[in-house]
């Protein structure tokens, strides 16, 4: 009833959710497997922050949606420069566009 | 009088009902208006429904306006339909029903979101002739009345999307999609008229008999592929799209979703019954397939760095349209060879198909949680939320549904859909599905970002009052959270039932002019 054909592959939703939940059991024994190694009162129990201090407030202990991902934008900034330039917000240039795809596309099915 | 004959009419009817009986109705008690939207929009997904029923058991139904009979489109001794012809076929009807599910939870969401606005029953008017024109487009077998129906949906988006006319950026984004949108209907309007200048008839099968391929019918084809891609938000030409969604309520912004899909419907129309001939197809077909590879990576890469969370859901409705558009545009290149159609070509069409209904539900139910949070914490700017999960239970869970569903998460609906897509299209190049993968992975960060920001982390002191929404705004989240969950759950019934009839009647041009010049029923 779940299954579907793609021409070359097959999927399955309840077989995925049996998967899914042998997945789920397997996580969870192995994670008890590591519980033996936890020492109560050790440095173990400090929360990791990618390396940055944890304020002692936790309150205070938040991730901004400007800060994420900033690294992927920051690799990728030439391009994000011309997407920006791209996106100007003037109506002009909404119009302009629509009819330069309209001229483009008519003069391609002209060739044809 | 059977009434099931008469479906396709009442349709159009309910709403059209509801756009004119809102304004009297609230010159008594607003109370009346807020009865009238959800119980008219159910019904109107009742009759869309039953016409989805009708279409699968008994084929294409056809509705001649004026006729002796509802089916009867070329009377004795006429060899071309003069009438105005609604014509459903599984795909116009599975748009209709998709469409119009979205309408009624949206308008269950609206009545408590809207109330504290004036105006409610001129909120209701406009949003009973959004869905008309929505259905209407997809539901006629008419050119010029599909030009009409665009403008009637058109219309009354403007209005919609500046409704709070106290935002600038409202005002703004109103008179904006305003004049964008004019462009591209009156290039719809030209098409009309060369192909009515050049083959004397405005019925679409009719048109798509006589279509010779001359300049007239080109220089059309251009104008409508152009102006439908503009409609549907497809890069270089979504440059409306973000401002129109981000500054409608978001009830609103989830019907602008479906709308949109009715000229993604337009759009396919054109490329394959209209004009789908093998002269044209290559180019229909790769024209579609660029434009879904523009819109997928540019609105993915767009959203991932957008600090406002509707802003963000609009930049992913370009990229999810890209998928649509990248399905549809590999099918009608496969459609060149019948061992490519029979090999992935069918598939990839279903797989775009399935993903329009998909987008229709998850992508409603983002913007309703946005607007959900927009209600309750007053803000649409993620860097000024937090924690909202610890005072929103509910609406959390269902963010993170659709939020799922969008990225395509296994076992969801999303994913199915894109497997599909993916499979297939990696049979016409496996760039095309490599895109599509990188995409998607950029999908799943955007919404964790969103995730992570709105919903965890500790309780902001500034919101420490927020509550969950009212019971009504939970019920249309909950309907589309239904929705998502049969799509997920039933992947072979839905798509051999619903989705891949409609994706053969879509691919099968001789059939939509037959149902029409064969002379109906």
């Amino acid at each position: 009833m779940g299954a579907i054909y793609t021409g070359s592959g097959y999927w399955s939703v309840g077989w995925w959710i049996l998967f899914a939940a042998l997945a789920l059991a397997m996580t969870i024994y192995f994670r008890s497997l590591g519980r033996g190694d936890y020492k109560v009162g050790t440095e173990q129990e400090e929360f990791f922050n990618a390396g940055h201090p944890v304020p002692e407030d936790p309150r205070e202990y938040r991730f901004p949606a400007a800060s994420t991902y900033w690294g992927f934008t920051r690799a990728l900034s030439r391009y994000y420069d011309f997407l920006f330039a791209f996106h100007t917000g003037f109506l002009q240039d909404y119009v302009a566009l629509t009819a330069g795809v309209l001229a483009l596309f008519g003069v391609l099915a002209l060739l044809v | 009088m059977r009434l099931d004959e008469h479906l396709p009419a009442l349709l159009l009817a309910l709403p059209l009902l509801g756009a004119f009986s809102a304004p009297l109705v609230g010159k008594g008690s607003r109370r009346w208006v807020e009865l009238l939207l959800p119980v008219l929009s159910g019904l109107t997904f009742a009759v869309a429904a039953a016409l989805l029923h009708r279409v699968s058991v008994g084929g294409t139904q056809l509705y001649v306006m004026g006729a002796e009979r509802a089916g009867l489109a070329l009377p004795s001794g006429m060899s071309l339909p003069i009438r105005i012809v609604l014509e459903v076929d599984a795909l116009s009807a599975l748009m209709a029903a998709s469409g119009s599910l979205v309408a009624f939870a949206c308008a269950l969401f609206a009545v408590p979101y809207m109330r504290r606005f004036s105006g409610f029953d001129k909120f209701a008017s406009l949003y009973f002739l959004l869905v008309a024109g929505m259905l209407g487009m997809e539901v006629t077998g008419d050119l010029f009345n599909f030009f009409v129906f665009l403008e009637i949906a058109s219309v009354a988006s403007y209005g919609l999307v500046a409704f709070w006319r106290d935002r600038p950026e409202a005002i703004e984004a109103g008179l904006k999609y305003t004049v964008v949108s004019t462009v591209a209907a009156l290039m719809v309007l030209f098409a009309a008229g060369f192909l009515y200048g050049n083959h004397g008839v405005l019925n679409m099968a009719a048109i798509a008999s006589r279509v010779d391929l001359g300049v007239a019918d080109k220089v059309a084809m251009a104008l409508l592929f152009g102006s439908l891609a503009m409609k549907a938000g497809a890069v270089p030409m979504h440059m409306w799209l973000p401002d129109a969604y981000g500054e409608a309520p978001s009830c609103v912004s989830a019907l602008l979703v479906s709308v949109s899909q009715a000229s993604l419907y337009g759009l396919f129309r054109t490329s394959f019954s209209l004009f789908g001939l093998p002269r044209v197809a290559p180019l229909l077909g790769w024209g579609l397939v660029v434009l879904g590879l523009l819109s997928m990576f540019v609105g993915v890469t767009m959203a991932i760095v957008q600090k406002e969370i509707k802003r963000l859901m609009a930049y992913h409705a370009i990229s999810q349209t890209g998928y649509m558009l990248l399905g549809v545009g590999v099918g009608l290149v496969a459609s060149l060879s019948p061992a490519r159609m029979e090999s992935f070509g069918l598939v990839a069409i279903g797989g775009a198909l399935y993903h329009v209904i998909n987008h229709a539900m998850y992508k409603g139910l983002l913007f309703l949680t946005a607007g959900a949070v927009y209600y309750s914490a007053g803000t649409r700017m993620l860097d000024q939320m937090g924690g909202l999960a610890r005072n929103m239970p509910k609406t959390a869970s269902l963010f993170a549904l659709a939020a799922a569903a969008i990225a395509g998460l296994p076992p969801v609906n999303g994913f199915t859909s894109k497997l599909l897509i993916y499979q297939s299209s990696y049979a016409l190049s496996p760039f095309l599905a490599a895109v599509g993968m990188i995409t998607s992975v950029l999908t799943l960060a955007s919404f964790v970002k969103i995730f992570q920001s709105a919903f965890l982390g500790p309780a902001l002191p500034e919101l420490s009052e927020v509550r969950e929404v009212p019971a009504p705004m939970l019920a249309g989240m909950a309907l589309l959270a239904l929705a998502i969950a049969g799509l997920s759950l039933l992947p072979g019934p839905v798509l051999e039932h619903m989705v891949m009839p409609a994706a053969r009647a879509l691919a099968d041009r001789g059939a939509y002019i037959a149902a029409v010049m064969g002379g109906g029923m």
